[in-house]
């Protein structure tokens, strides 16, 4: 079954392409609540939480046209944009260090909105691994990379020992970084390379 | 030991360019470190949500400056085109302040922020690599070139911990000389009743 390609790849290549106000927007209603509640969990209080997202609505603006939908899903981008800038205000001296990391030297990409491109399922492959793992896994990886928590403070929290946090965390990593690699367009999912698509 | 410190939560600019430098030399760390990023975008996209303000929007739109940067770098100072591209970015028109000891030269790449530092530390061919002066543990990565100890040789892309009581006298190679970065980061001290375990902890 063919699933669906994600909204927000074709709305940030219009916002690239032709500065799509109402693209942006899509953009903005769905993820600045989502960022606010992140960016609240982690500790920033609604003030500078609502800074940080009018900061990362901006960087999305402006260099929409240095995503590439190949390299990372939608909300994954988006997140380290706004990871970034998080830390770069909350630091004493909010300097705009980590802003230009990704993108200061790299070229833009070239337009991505076409769609004889080739869906790559890559990403929707990770999500399913994410939504089948048990939850008391999905946890420890929701722990350790969003809730940006130590091995050790898991362990404690959990009560799971130390070793066995790290080894599960890492057949975790280890499993979607596999699904990064493959190319997950039909063409080759239907020669067999991979599992099965459902 | 890679995987330990990909994995390690990077909440200060010091530690996560240390980070990203890791991931962007070695390819397999690179997917790693977006393996880590995919799972937060989608726990990102399942966070309910919380109402922004109404006039954020507005703000949005008005404070966009429209003007793109130029991001090519056309004059390649052929010293920061050995760096890692995250390098390359933070350095980008800032003049590098560099220390020199005997043969090798050290700069601060970052402001100092509580005991965090992050410095390149450039070793001329068969120059020792300094120890760090103060209480706290570094990470060594090397970017460019080589080093050796008694223990062995450290290539491109290795990262050693050292804490403040190591003993070794690491070599930069006598070929290439070593171009690395180190993250200091001091021990943190916690108290109270989980103190003795935080800190085995954190450090």
């Amino acid at each position: 079954m063919a699933k669906v390609k994600n909204p927000f790849i074709e709305a940030l290549a219009k916002v690239a392409e032709s500065q799509d106000i109402s693209s942006f927007k899509k953009i903005f209603d769905y993820f600045s609540p989502r960022l606010k509640s992140f960016l609240m969990r982690s500790g920033a209080d609604e003030a500078i939480a609502e800074e940080i997202i009018q900061e990362t609505m901006t960087i999305i603006w402006t260099k929409a046209d240095y995503y590439d939908p190949k390299v990372a899903s939608p909300s994954t981008w988006i997140y380290t944009i706004a990871r970034n800038k998080k830390i770069d205000i909350l630091r004493k001296s909010r300097k705009a260090i980590l802003e230009d990391i990704d993108t200061a030297i790299l070229p833009p990409v070239e337009s991505k909105a076409d769609e004889n491109i080739e869906h790559d399922q890559k990403f929707e492959m990770i999500a399913q691994y994410l939504d089948d793992l048990p939850e008391d896994q999905l946890n420890l990886l929701k722990m350790n990379f969003f809730e940006e928590k130590s091995h050790g403070e898991i362990s404690e929290i959990t009560k799971i020992p130390l070793g066995t946090v790290k080894s599960r965390i890492r057949l975790a990593l280890e499993k979607i970084r596999g699904k990064l690699e493959q190319d997950g367009t039909m063409a080759n999912l239907n020669e067999g390379n991979n599992s099965s698509i459902n | 030991m890679t995987f330990e410190i990909l994995t390690n939560p990077t909440n200060s600019q010091a530690s996560l360019l240390f980070q990203q430098c890791l991931a962007e030399i070695v390819p397999e760390n690179k997917l790693i470190q977006r393996a880590k990023d995919e799972v937060s975008g989608y726990f990102l996209e399942r966070i309910e949500t919380t109402d922004v303000s109404d006039d954020l929007w507005m703000k949005v739109i008005n404070s966009n400056e429209s003007k793109k940067k130029s991001h090519f770098v056309l004059d390649t100072d052929p010293f920061l085109s050995q760096l890692p591209r995250t390098l390359q970015a933070h350095l980008l028109n800032k003049k590098i302040n560099w220390k020199s000891f005997k043969d090798v030269k050290i700069a601060s790449i970052l402001p100092k922020e509580k005991n965090e530092k992050l410095e390149l530390i450039h070793v001329m061919p068969g120059a020792k690599i300094p120890q760090h002066t103060h209480e706290g543990n570094e990470s060594f990565l090397v970017l460019h070139g080589s080093y050796s100890d008694e223990y062995g040789k450290y290539k491109q892309g290795t990262v050693q911990v050292r804490s403040d009581d190591h003993n070794h006298t690491p070599v930069g190679d006598a070929r290439t000389g070593c171009i690395g970065l180190a993250y200091t980061h001091g021990k943190i001290k916690f108290s109270g009743k989980f103190g003795k375990l935080l800190n085995l902890v954190a450090n």
